[in-house]
């Protein structure tokens, strides 16, 4: 809530709203508590999905936004012909097809263009009027394009389908959507995270002493810029890109039309004596510059202004130029009608205001990390940018195309413009699958260069994905030191998860969304406007400085641009609220009061991020029981509760402007609204943790990174999925201790880790270092068992000269089959199921000798071929699980072949509970020798009890006691944050089935057979095996290849390459004067070489000549690394003599 | 798919003809589990349903899991 140390007459009723006993309610008051209120949140997540904003945001572009994107480019002229024009009159998107021509069944699945390798997009048409000949036609439904379509937006084929729907289509239930699926790979567009446009932002810089207050232009046409005011020497002025000079604040007021000095003071200073005085002088500025009339100021302004056009005719004079520049792009998102540039002045004014107050009061600033004053981009904005780019570069080359056609003097036909339109070619659709697939967005036409716009979704596991369609990624520089826009800021409670966000470099820039929050898409501001006015908002137009800035008196803002003021604030703000509740307004329409500021804010835009909450009046709930269990009963949803005004969206300002009670309890009679429920602050992967409320902090962030490593299932088409890389576990559990989010985001069925019996105990000294002990039982039971699939593809192409791929039998050598060979069939593919040795041949692909011979004309049949095999190259020897074969786009034959592999646990792989506590494997122990209890429970893992203290996740704690409470009672138990079973509960039901209340148990050590001195803290705890596993990074050489430049040994495991002796390791050895080892380790062991050198001229010879000197008088042999040979050659090569100085030669 | 039907001509290192039985390679369709055949350079469609993608079958020979 804003803290009231505002000046002004506002604050009387701002006291009295925060009287506690407001309207005679006292805290003392009983309140019966809504059960089960948190059953809104499944209704809100039925109707809205955990990825509604992506969803919502796409299906607003394709709906809404993609018809005014048309609306405003919907002509095509010639300059040819000028009666000729070309007219679109609408626009819509279809449904995804498949572009082959003799297809029967036109619909595609999303699951079919993975396998394919193909776009999963659908026709964009456009309905066109234009002129042939002398008749006007109209053609409906001609395809511009194709657009990639969002998974389970409005256009997909799985929206509103039902499960057993979506398994016959392949599809995955509980897959959220939300990603595109662009050439096989799925695509997601990550949220951007903006400052909001077109709104006023104060900012000081203290060491400067500088005070500026900057506003972001941006229109829908595509325009941006960026004006300033800003202090210098204490003095006002304005700044903006396309003057070259900042102009004094009171000769930019009077060229927009505030002529007289009084007027000026009035509309920025006000009457306020403290701002006159600070602004006197910059009055006093443009009286010595001589400036006095608007004329005098256009004149002035005008020299300074960039013109950036073209010069058509004669130069126009400066008042113009300047007068141009102002209506049109100083500000250029304050509406200008005719030559009306009042509201422009008032805004500028308004500008100059707040840095006056600034300047008075360092307390006046806006905050830059304050949520309320960001914006999210979704894929929709990004797409409606990049389709309007495409478009406009569509309809200029349709234009120019017809100018082509119109230009020749005489047609055999006469011309129709739909021909050249089916010409233009896939401009549209290559666009879009170019900017998906890259991720770049470099738009020239509004000024947008971004790389990594788009990601791969990460399949690792269903969280993994889940965490990605969540994902907010700044636009903040990573390198900068700034804390700022890294902390977490108190505005994003609720809003933005506060633990799900990587550690290291990325830190607090990328961030994660909350479980109920939801991003606004733009609403219609003019009905907005027009209602402000009919709810007593007088038109700013009207209004003086005295008006606006008398005491009691509000700037009513829409969207950032200033329409009016009002004296009744509060009613104002009230009867707004009033009908939005009653669904007069959208429900997304926020409205405030800036008590600081004495304005009321009332935005539409979008990229808002919201969430919703149970609307609290006169101290009461407005949800009640009866309308939980109707909702229990089925009979309403979450839209119901919105309709009814029981439930209402906040944004984060308009929450700020709330007095919002966290439980039924703390409902005091100024309480506005209560919150749903206090777990939703946490994200969908911070939501896994169980007791996270328990946890040190930077344990729930560390888990947030940990469980998208984790191997488990990833969707219930995964065994249909062919994806580059497949980790799946084999037995996959829930876990005991569950927590609501679980079960919201189906982590109960899609599951990644399984419930290990935990000793928290010391055993051998392999488990020092948070390393865990196994057991070798558990193991062979199945425990931590998974399965690596992994995709090997290969194209049987066609090569423009006719030539083809083609896959052949194994070779017969002496009447024999090669053992490599072993497993190719006749089709010369591996035969489905066989076993894979490593070096075995899977595809026996063959390529012709002349592929790429453009000149060969012969038969195709008749050219020679070599061998292309592809061979299996991991040193474990896998199955073939799959082979697919289909056909691309553009019919060329695919084979995929899928190869799986079944990894037990060994030493070294990593292993982790839901609690950032991750460990690898120290050692596995034969179950005899594991320690045991009375009833003969045996441990799967060991875990080392020095893990606690210094991490103190007490949660983890409760996870076991919960855990084990759970197994003896047969129940799963919630660990939700903020709430799930308490302790006591837990104690009790252990204590009732012979436990200990405290969950520590009596072992028998499996060694020695005598009990353990110590009881030993034992039960269930959730783990999860992490996707890195030993196998895949144990490396070790002694020889091996080389680089061919250089010669030294290759780097990385893949290229079997030399582990690197670093500029660190060295420096130790220079340090403690290793000399010979130094020798070795750099030079002979690397790369050394025999080389020749003269004495005399000191270049290299060869064979003991020196080419130089033609003598072999002088020559000497030395060793020294290629590397250096080839640095001196080089340097050779640029004219540079490097010469060796020989000493000691003979 | 095998290429072994085609009149081969030249020397051809590594590909040999496949003796015996020329037995035609059996796929299944992806969505419908039709038995189809793949003909090289042919679009790959499954006769009865017209999908685009095709499995191979699984192997004849016996293959043994180690079960550990």
């Amino acid at each position: 809530m804003a803290t009231a140390n505002a000046t002004g007459g506002g604050d009387e009723e701002w006291m009295r709203m925060n009287d506690t006993r407001w309207r005679g309610l006292g805290l003392t008051d009983s309140i019966k508590n809504i059960e089960d209120k948190w059953l809104l949140l499944p209704a809100f997540l039925k109707v809205k999905g955990l990825v509604k904003q992506h969803i919502d945001s796409f299906n607003y572009f394709v709906d809404v936004d993609i018809k005014n994107i048309l609306k405003a480019n919907n002509k095509v002229t010639s300059d040819v012909d000028p009666r000729f024009w070309l007219k679109y009159t609408d626009i819509s998107v279809g449904f995804p097809d498949r572009t082959d021509p003799d297809a029967i069944d036109k619909s595609i699945t999303p699951h079919e263009c993975r396998l394919r390798d193909t776009t999963y997009s659908a026709p964009i048409y456009v309905t066109i009027q234009y002129t042939r000949g002398k008749k006007i036609v109209k053609r409906p439904n001609v395809c511009i394009g194709r657009l990639p379509i969002m998974l389970r937006s409005n256009k997909c084929v799985l929206a509103g389908r039902s499960e057993a729907m979506l398994a016959r289509m392949t599809e995955c239930p509980l897959d959220p959507g939300g990603y595109f699926i662009v050439k096989g790979t799925e695509k997601v567009i990550l949220v951007q995270e903006q400052l909001s446009k077109n709104r006023i932002i104060v900012e000081t810089d203290p060491v400067k002493q500088i005070v500026q207050a900057s506003c972001t232009s941006s229109t829908h046409g595509g325009l941006k810029s960026k004006t300033y005011v800003v202090t210098k020497k204490g003095k006002i002025y304005l700044r903006h890109n396309s003057i070259a000079e900042d102009v004094p604040i009171a000769i930019a007021l009077k060229a927009l039309g505030i002529q007289s000095d009084k007027e000026i003071l009035l509309l920025t200073a006000g009457t306020t004596e403290a701002y006159r005085s600070t602004f006197s002088q910059c009055l006093e500025e443009a009286a010595k510059l001589g400036v006095f009339t608007r004329h005098q100021a256009l004149e002035f302004i005008g020299a300074k202004v960039k013109v950036n056009r073209k010069v058509v005719g004669p130069r126009r004079p400066a008042w113009e130029e300047a007068l141009e520049a102002l209506a049109t792009i100083v500000l250029a998102h304050v509406t200008v009608k005719g030559t009306n540039l009042r509201p422009k002045a008032i805004f500028v004014g308004t500008m100059t205001r707040r840095v006056l107050m600034a300047m008075n009061d360092e307390k006046m600033v806006d905050d830059r990390d304050y949520v309320g004053n960001k914006r999210l981009e979704l894929a929709g904005q990004l797409l409606a940018l990049l389709f309007e780019d495409l478009f406009k570069t569509f309809n200029v080359t349709l234009k120019s195309g017809i100018d082509k056609v119109l230009k020749k003097p005489s047609r055999t036909t006469e011309f129709d413009a739909f021909n050249t339109m089916q010409f233009t070619g896939d401009l549209i659709t290559s666009g879009f699958v170019r900017a998906i697939s890259t991720g770049n967005w470099s738009l020239k036409r509004f000024k947008m260069d971004r790389a990594g716009v788009t990601h791969v979704l990460s399949r690792l596991s269903f969280i993994s994905a889940l965490g990605m369609m969540t994902r907010i990624s700044s636009q903040f520089e990573k390198t900068r030191k700034v804390s700022g826009p890294r902390a977490l800021q108190p505005s994003q409670w609720g809003m933005l998860c506060p633990s799900d966000t990587p550690e290291g470099e990325a830190c607090g820039l990328v961030k994660n969304l909350a479980l109920m929050t939801h991003i606004t898409t733009d609403v219609d501001e003019e009905p907005i406007i027009r209602l402000a006015y009919l709810l007593g908002v007088e038109d700013i137009s009207l209004a003086t400085g005295t008006e606006i800035y008398s005491p009691g008196t509000f700037v009513v803002h829409i969207n950032g641009s200033i329409i009016g003021i009002t004296r009744y604030a509060t009613r104002f703000v009230y009867n707004f609220r009033k009908l939005r509740r009653a669904g007069k307004v959208s429900e997304f329409v926020g409205v405030y009061t800036n008590h600081h500021q004495k304005a009321i804010h009332v935005a539409s835009d979008g990229g808002r991020i919201c969430r919703p909450m149970i609307i609290v009046e006169d101290g009461k709930p407005r949800v009640k029981m009866e309308h939980i269990e109707m909702l229990k009963r089925g009979e309403v949803t979450f839209d119901w509760f919105l309709h009814e005004g029981l439930v209402e969206y906040l944004d984060v300002n308009e929450e700020n402007d709330s007095y919002i009670a966290l439980y039924e309890s703390t409902v005091e009679p100024t309480t506005t609204h209560l919150e749903i429920e206090p777990f939703t602050i946490l994200g969908a992967v911070a939501g896994l943790i169980p007791y996270p409320h328990h946890n040190q902090s930077p344990r729930n962030t560390y888990q947030c990174a940990m469980g998208k490593q984790a191997i488990g299932a990833i969707a219930y088409n995964q065994l249909n999925r062919i994806d580059t890389l497949l980790y799946l576990m084999v037995y996959p559990q829930q876990p005991m201790v569950k927590t609501k989010t679980i079960e919201l985001v189906g982590y109960d069925k899609l599951p990644a880790g399984q419930n290990a019996t935990v000793a928290v105990m010391s055993y051998s000294g392999y488990d020092i270092e948070d390393a865990l002990i196994l057991n070798k039982s558990s193991l062979d039971r199945g425990y931590g068992r998974c399965q690596v699939l992994r995709k090997y593809t290969t194209l049987i192409r066609r090569y423009p000269n006719g030539t083809f791929d083609r896959l052949a039998d194994a070779p017969v050598e002496n009447g024999q089959i090669h053992k490599k060979y072993d497993i190719i069939q006749p089709d010369g593919l591996a035969g489905v199921g066989e076993r894979v040795e490593p070096g075995d041949v899977y595809i026996n692909k063959q390529t012709p000798a002349n592929a790429n011979d453009n000149s060969f004309t012969g038969q195709a049949s008749a050219v020679s071929y070599k061998n292309s095999p592809m061979a299996y190259k991991s040193p474990i020897p896998g199955n073939i699980d799959k082979v697919m074969i289909t056909d691309t786009d553009n019919d060329q034959t695919l084979i995929k072949v899928l190869i799986r592999q079944t990894r037990r646990p060994e030493l070294g792989d990593k292993f982790s509970s839901r609690h950032g506590q991750k460990g690898v494997c120290g050692l596995i122990v034969n179950q005899e020798d594991m320690p045991f209890n009375d009833q003969g429970i045996c441990p799967d893992t060991i875990m080392n009890p020095h893990g606690f203290p210094s991490r103190m996740t007490v949660g983890k704690m409760i996870e076991l006691l919960a855990g084990k409470a759970g197994v003896l009672a047969g129940k799963l138990q919630y660990g939700t944050a903020f709430g799930g079973s308490k302790v006591e509960d837990m104690a009790r039901i252990l204590v009732e089935n012979g436990f200990n209340y405290a969950g520590k148990d009596i072992l028998t050590s499996g060694i020695t057979g005598e009990p353990h001195e110590a009881y030993t803290f034992f039960g269930p705890i959730y783990y999860q095996k992490l996707k890195h596993m030993v196998m895949d990074k144990m490396h070790a050489r002694a020889r091996g290849p080389r680089a061919t430049l250089t010669r030294q040994p290759t780097e990385g495991r893949s290229r079997e390459g030399g582990l690197r002796l670093g500029e660190m390791e060295r420096d130790c050895l220079i340090g403690y004067g290793a000399t010979q080892l130094l020798l070795e380790r750099l030079m002979i062991s690397s790369d050394k070489f025999e080389v020749n050198a003269c004495e005399d001229c000191g270049l290299m010879g060869y064979n003991g000549w020196c080419t130089y000197c033609k003598s072999s008088k002088k020559m000497a042999q030395l060793t020294i690394p290629y590397a250096a040979k080839l640095l001196f050659q080089e340097m050779m090569a640029m004219n540079v003599v490097p010469r060796l100085i020989l000493a000691d030669a003979s | 798919m095998n290429q072994q039907q085609q009149p081969a001509t030249g020397s051809q290192p590594g590909a040999s003809f496949y003796m015996g039985q020329r037995l035609e390679m059996e796929y299944l369709c992806a969505d419908c589990g039709a038995k189809n055949e793949i003909r090289p350079r042919e679009p790959i469609r499954c006769r009865e349903c017209g999908h685009r993608i095709m499995y191979k079958k699984r192997t004849k020979r016996m293959v043994q899991f180690e079960a550990r």
